[in-house]
């Protein structure tokens, strides 16, 4: 029976929550086109095939000494190997940093159509559909694939993480790889900094919309320290240089789970809730009423934040 | 260094969009801009040409419009670009536009540094870096954060982005193609003398038959469109109704005795 493979990713030796999704996916899209679920994991040893084979029923493992770290050269190669040698459908791929660094790379690959950045699939008229995030998540595309065999990448919190459960199958896939054209010197973190967010009961949050350094000191700092809390931002305000790093909110930065946290001027991209998503009660301002932003808040206000940021200042009292 | 940056027009996304029969959005209502990320891109290169010398190349794809942002990047700095302009490709999924964009690369017997963005803000895909380095034959990083070329103009470190503020510090060499990630530089505004010259410059026009494109339109296309939608969201914020007053205050009283956050 054709298979439906999910690629396992790694960091250090720890399997990525990514992965436990899409053990979930694979076994959900396996149910539809009639396929069976399994995961490849590319690593040193087959420790983390162990692992994986906790959450799903079958499981390739391709081991190498080269496979410690990551690789988008050997990582293609390594899904060719388990393609070519087993009987597979389709493959599944986090869309996280590793993930877009070899999805499109293991399609050409193996001559399969990729959808990328998925975040639902569907069987419909005997082809599976694939939704998508497009205008910085404003609209939604569906695509398929008309290539035998395709492949996906799904964002972070598409599926639900599988539970483990009985211990599947691990079968050695033997790769003759080449090597990586890329030779990782170091990993350094790039946020370090005296102030931890991810404590703070109460976030206040700036975005684009603040404009500019002076007003987003203004506005968002102030604000933050009326309420006791701690001032973050979306990515653009860190990338401008407004504030330092170590407050940037998102994937590529912090995750935070305060008590209240309140957006103003995000407009709510999914790199930015995948860091906030969490919040007990999450508050958006914003001037756009079609800012995705509002589909994930418990209280909303479509205006200027120039304006209603001093006016909840002066209701504070 | 010759240096080629893909850069894409997309619609500017605070835009009011309005989809038509549930396969485009209505373009005559949109202001169109350059892809933030390939604004970063052009930056990268026009930095690392100030310091080797060379060349930089602007390729895009797109309908006549997109000149304005070829010229855009012709006032920043960059030297001569090449249009792909082709309905047939412009209609084709990543697949066709990569495959064309390969081709107009090759016809300049490549180039030591391929850029361009980790993603287009309206396909959001993060595809193309990828596809292109894998069809020329290359090498590749995406989500590039940091890039240090060495004096032989070869060695490359590069910091590649990873998530919870990491990054990995990796060395390849040139030729390459790297994605751009946001943050990397400050683009430069155009200067006035810039778009004076900018208007001179050199753009050559190709068509797919131009360039020898096979790939063409759905036919040539891996994916298949289906239909887009704005997304209903089986949750929606409690807005907020009345003015900016009478807003902040509803707020505080539900945050302090309803959510009780304050």
């Amino acid at each position: 029976m054709a298979r439906i493979v999910l690629i396992a990713e790694q960091r250090n030796g720890k399997l990525s929550e990514a992965t436990l999704e899409l053990c979930k996916a694979a076994k959900e899209i396996a149910s539809m086109v009639g396929a069976t679920p399994a995961a490849a994991v590319f690593y040193k040893d087959d420790s983390i095939a162990k692992e994986v084979a906790q959450y799903i029923p079958e499981v390739f493992s391709v081991v190498d000494a080269k496979l410690e770290s990551f690789s988008a050269d050997l990582y293609a190669q390594a899904v060719k190997a388990v393609v070519e040698s087993q009987d597979v459908k389709g493959v599944l791929i986090p869309h996280s940093y590793d993930g877009v660094d070899y999805a499109a790379k293991a399609a050409l690959a193996i001559g399969a159509g990729i959808v990328s950045n998925c975040n639902k699939v569907a069987f419909e008229g005997g082809a599976l559909v694939f939704t998508r995030n497009t205008y910085n998540g404003k609209i939604q595309e569906q695509k398929s694939v008309k290539t035998d065999k395709f492949v996906a990448t799904f964002e972070k919190g598409a599926f639900d993480k599988e539970a483990a459960g009985a211990a599947g199958s691990v079968t050695a896939v033997s790769a003759s790889l080449g090597d990586s054209k890329r030779k990782i010197k170091e990993v350094i973190a790039t946020m370090a900094g005296s102030v931890d967010i991810s404590q703070a009961k109460i976030i206040v949050s700036g975005g684009r919309g603040t404009k500019e350094k002076d007003k987003y000191n203004d506005i968002i700092v102030s604000l933050a320290k009326k309420l006791g809390g701690e001032y973050a931002a979306s990515r653009p305000v860190v990338d401008a240089g407004w504030t330092d790093a170590a407050r940037q909110v998102g994937q590529s930065g912090k995750t935070v789970a305060p008590a209240l946290y309140l957006a103003a001027g995000i407009s709510g991209a999914i790199q930015h809730v995948a860091g906030m998503k969490g919040s007990q009660c999450i508050v958006a301002i914003n001037k756009d009423p079609e800012a995705p932003i509002f589909n994930i808040a418990t209280y909303g206000i479509v205006g200027d934040l120039f304006e209603v940021i001093p006016a909840i200042m002066e209701a504070l009292g | 260094m010759k240096i080629v940056v893909l850069v894409k027009e997309v619609p500017d996304m605070e835009s009011k969009f309005k989809i038509i029969d549930g396969a485009k959005i209505d373009e005559s209502q949109i202001a169109f801009k350059m892809n933030d990320f390939d604004a970063y891109a052009v930056e990268a290169a026009l930095q690392l040409k100030e310091k080797f010398g060379g060349e930089v190349i602007i390729i895009s794809a797109g309908p006549d419009r997109v000149t304005k942002e070829v010229r855009q990047a012709f006032a920043m700095g960059a030297d001569w670009g090449i249009h792909v302009n082709d309905p047939q490709i412009d209609a084709g999924d990543n697949f066709v536009v990569s495959s064309a964009l390969v081709k107009a690369i090759e016809s300049l017997g490549g180039a030591d540094l391929i850029m361009t963005g980790v993603q287009s803000e309206d396909y959001q895909a993060s595809l193309t870096g990828v596809v292109i380095a894998d069809m020329l034959g290359l090498a590749h990083c995406t989500n590039v954060v940091k890039i240090d070329v060495a004096a032989d103009q070869k060695t490359l470190t590069i910091n590649r982005e990873l998530e919870g503020g990491l990054n990995e510090v990796l060395e390849m060499s040139a030729p390459a193609v790297l994605t751009i990630q946001s943050g990397i530089n400050e683009p430069r505004y155009p200067t006035l003398p810039g778009i004076m010259k900018a208007k001179k410059k050199r753009l050559d026009v190709k068509k797919a038959a131009d360039l020898g494109v096979a790939e063409l339109g759905e036919a040539g296309s891996k994916t298949k469109f289906i239909k887009m939608f704005f997304p209903v969201s089986d949750h929606k914020a409690e807005i907020i109704e009345g003015d900016a007053k009478t807003a902040a205050k509803t707020l505080v009283d539900k945050l302090k005795n309803e959510a009780k956050v304050i």
